[in-house]
């Protein structure tokens, strides 16, 4: 349907299709017509993003374990640059600030991924924008899809670090099985709704400012280090953890270490703040993509 | 055609020449009772479609900063692509549209696809309908001819089901050499690369197939393919609309013409006549003296 409004209707066989297309209303098109064609289309949305990692990764020699090496290697070097800041660690400490540090960064830079991506979703679509009809937001769809797909394996790769670790110091807190990891799929698609509400607003962006995306890379370095993950949420008293949760990702990261590394049950105060976030994020994605998709077209 | 106050709806344009059906199809479910005659493919209801382009060669942050520090406005140009259309296209139409660049005709193909919504007016249609307005549109240059397909066909809208069943079919019209089918597509040809992409819009049984210059694809060979697929989709009653700078696939593909000129239908017709009239005003550069007062 694209961003026309568009309905349809069966009748008899062979069915006659009928869609009417119309001016948006207050330029928006009707949700529920632009919903249900999203969620018809998904396969679309899905196979775009398993496509697209098939290409880049096609004449990688290490191909997919990319996925896993790039926040590795990242996630490696942000703990040496922590423990050389501190002096050293204990043996300890430094299990659980490393096992911080990853779960942070896969976390971190799942969000990332869905949030520059998507930010680069419209844009790089030009041509299917131009000669296809579908809902716009499956092309940021497709790419948290995508993020996802990279995210994923980085779990049993947190889980084989802390599992070896444990090997060598036992005596460290951080649990491997444990029941408050029953929170983590519901923090993880805290997460990913949240960065998905974001990345509409940033595609919209970067249609009428080509340099959003690149001001993106500066931006979410920036966002990484004013978000719990090289430092811990308990490091902030008082007033000051108003610094957790004005920041988007900011409760759900904190919450990701209380499950993760301290083996507890997230705050009352994060869970409120994830469900704003995740709202806010989502209705003002929703309401300003779907208010532009129409200039779309003529803008790209 | 001559302009008319707003207040008044445009003229009608029916295009064939058989007789109106006085059946009526409902587009149930939707609010208006919206009501279309069954021998109608597509029905454009005094469409215009304006929009408003940043003419700013440098869409940047930092240009729309400093603008805001002068107090100056995003200099912006309205574009009135199309202007208060109003055509109706039966089942099994064959369509040309003709007219200099700028004149519309691809905003009215994509707005007949649902691509750009209408300013004003209204579009209703009734069947399937395929685009074919670039070539390779969803493809990507690392992966396969065979994966491309794919892509390509769950852009257009099919499902995974529907494509992967024609894969094989699609392949064979394009007649790629052997091998190339499972080949990246960037070792392809801009002919063997056109010849998939065509094959993959003509492989979905539209009941309404736009297509925008594409049968330019390939040699002279494929050419002859394509016309002969179109004569085909046509015999099955397919409704096909053509824009394309190539008159002579227009006079001999298309059963109607219209002449597109600035946003506006000029001329409707037999596609010969449109043709000529068209290139008068090519070579002479005046319009036909019936039509000066547009």
């Amino acid at each position: 349907m694209g961003s026309a409004e568009r309905k349809s209707a069966r009748s008899g066989a062979p069915a006659p299709l009928i869609q009417v297309f119309e001016p948006h209303k207050a330029q928006t098109p009707p949700l529920i017509p632009y919903f249900k064609e999203f969620w018809e289309r998904r396969a679309f949305a899905l196979e775009l993003a398993r496509f697209a990692d098939k290409a880049e990764y096609l004449e990688s020699k290490l191909g997919k374990a990319w996925l896993v090496l790039n926040p590795l290697f990242l996630s490696l070097v942000y703990f040496l640059l922590v423990t050389v800041l501190r002096g050293g660690a204990n043996k300890n400490t430094g299990l659980s600030t490393l096992a911080h540090i990853l779960i942070g960064i896969f976390m971190f830079y799942f969000a990332q991924n869905i949030i520059s991506d998507g930010a680069q979703s419209i844009t790089a679509g030009g041509r299917l924008i131009l000669n296809q009809a579908f809902p716009r937001a499956l092309l940021p769809f497709s790419s948290s899809v995508r993020a996802f797909g990279q995210f994923w394996p980085t779990i049993p790769t947190y889980f084989a670090v802390v599992l070896i670790g444990k090997i060598f110091y036992p005596k460290t807190h951080i649990p491997l099985a444990d029941w408050n990891y029953l929170w983590a799929p519901l923090i993880i698609a805290a997460l990913a709704v949240t960065a998905f509400g974001l990345s509409l607003i940033f595609a919209v962006m970067n249609v009428y400012f080509r340099d959003t995306s690149k001001l993106l890379t500066y931006t979410t370095r920036i966002w990484l280090y004013g978000s719990p993950v090289l430092w811990k949420p308990e490091m902030l008293h008082g007033w000051h953890r108003i610094f957790i949760f004005i920041n988007p990702l900011g409760p759900t990261l904190a919450a990701t270490y209380h499950v993760w590394i301290d083996g507890v049950r997230p705050s009352n105060a994060e869970f409120v703040g994830m469900g704003v976030w995740v709202i806010l994020a989502m209705a003002l994605g929703t309401y300003f993509f779907t208010s532009r998709e129409r200039d779309f077209a003529v803008r790209i | 055609m001559t302009s008319t106050p707003e207040s008044i709806k445009s003229e009608v344009i029916r295009l064939g020449k058989s007789k109106p059906s006085t059946t009526m199809l409902d587009a149930k479910g939707y609010n208006g009772n919206i009501l279309l005659p069954d021998d109608l493919a597509i029905r454009i209801e005094d469409l215009s479609i304006t929009y408003k382009i940043n003419v700013d060669t440098k869409k940047t942050l930092k240009n729309a900063v400093m603008r805001a520090s002068k107090g100056e406005k995003v200099r912006m140009r309205t574009v009135e692509a199309v202007k208060r259309v109003s055509l109706d296209i039966p089942h099994g139409s064959v369509v040309g549209i003709v007219g200099a660049n700028g004149a519309g005709k691809s905003t009215l193909m994509r707005s007949i696809a649902g691509i750009m919504p209408p300013t004003t007016g209204r579009i209703i249609v009734n069947g399937k309908i395929s685009t074919l307005l670039a070539l390779g549109v969803g493809f990507n240059p690392s992966l396969s001819g065979r994966d491309n397909i794919i892509l390509g066909g769950l852009a257009a809208g099919l499902t995974r089901d529907e494509i992967e069943s024609k894969t094989d079919e699609i392949a064979a019209f394009a007649d790629l050499p052997d091998g190339f089918i499972d080949m990246p597509v960037r070792t392809y040809s801009s002919g063997m690369y056109g010849r998939v992409a065509f094959a993959v819009s003509v492989s979905m049984t539209p009941d309404i197939l736009l297509l925008d210059e594409a049968l330019s694809a390939g040699d002279a060979a494929f050419k002859e393919k394509s016309f002969l697929r179109m004569r085909e989709l046509v015999q099955e009653a397919r409704t096909i609309v053509i824009v394309s700078h190539a008159l002579a696939t227009i006079s001999d593909l298309c059963d109607t013409a219209i002449w597109m000129h600035k946003g506006q239908i000029l001329a409707h017709g037999e596609p010969g006549k449109i043709v000529e009239e068209y290139l008068k005003f090519l070579e002479v550069g005046t319009l036909p003296s019936n039509l000066e007062d547009m």
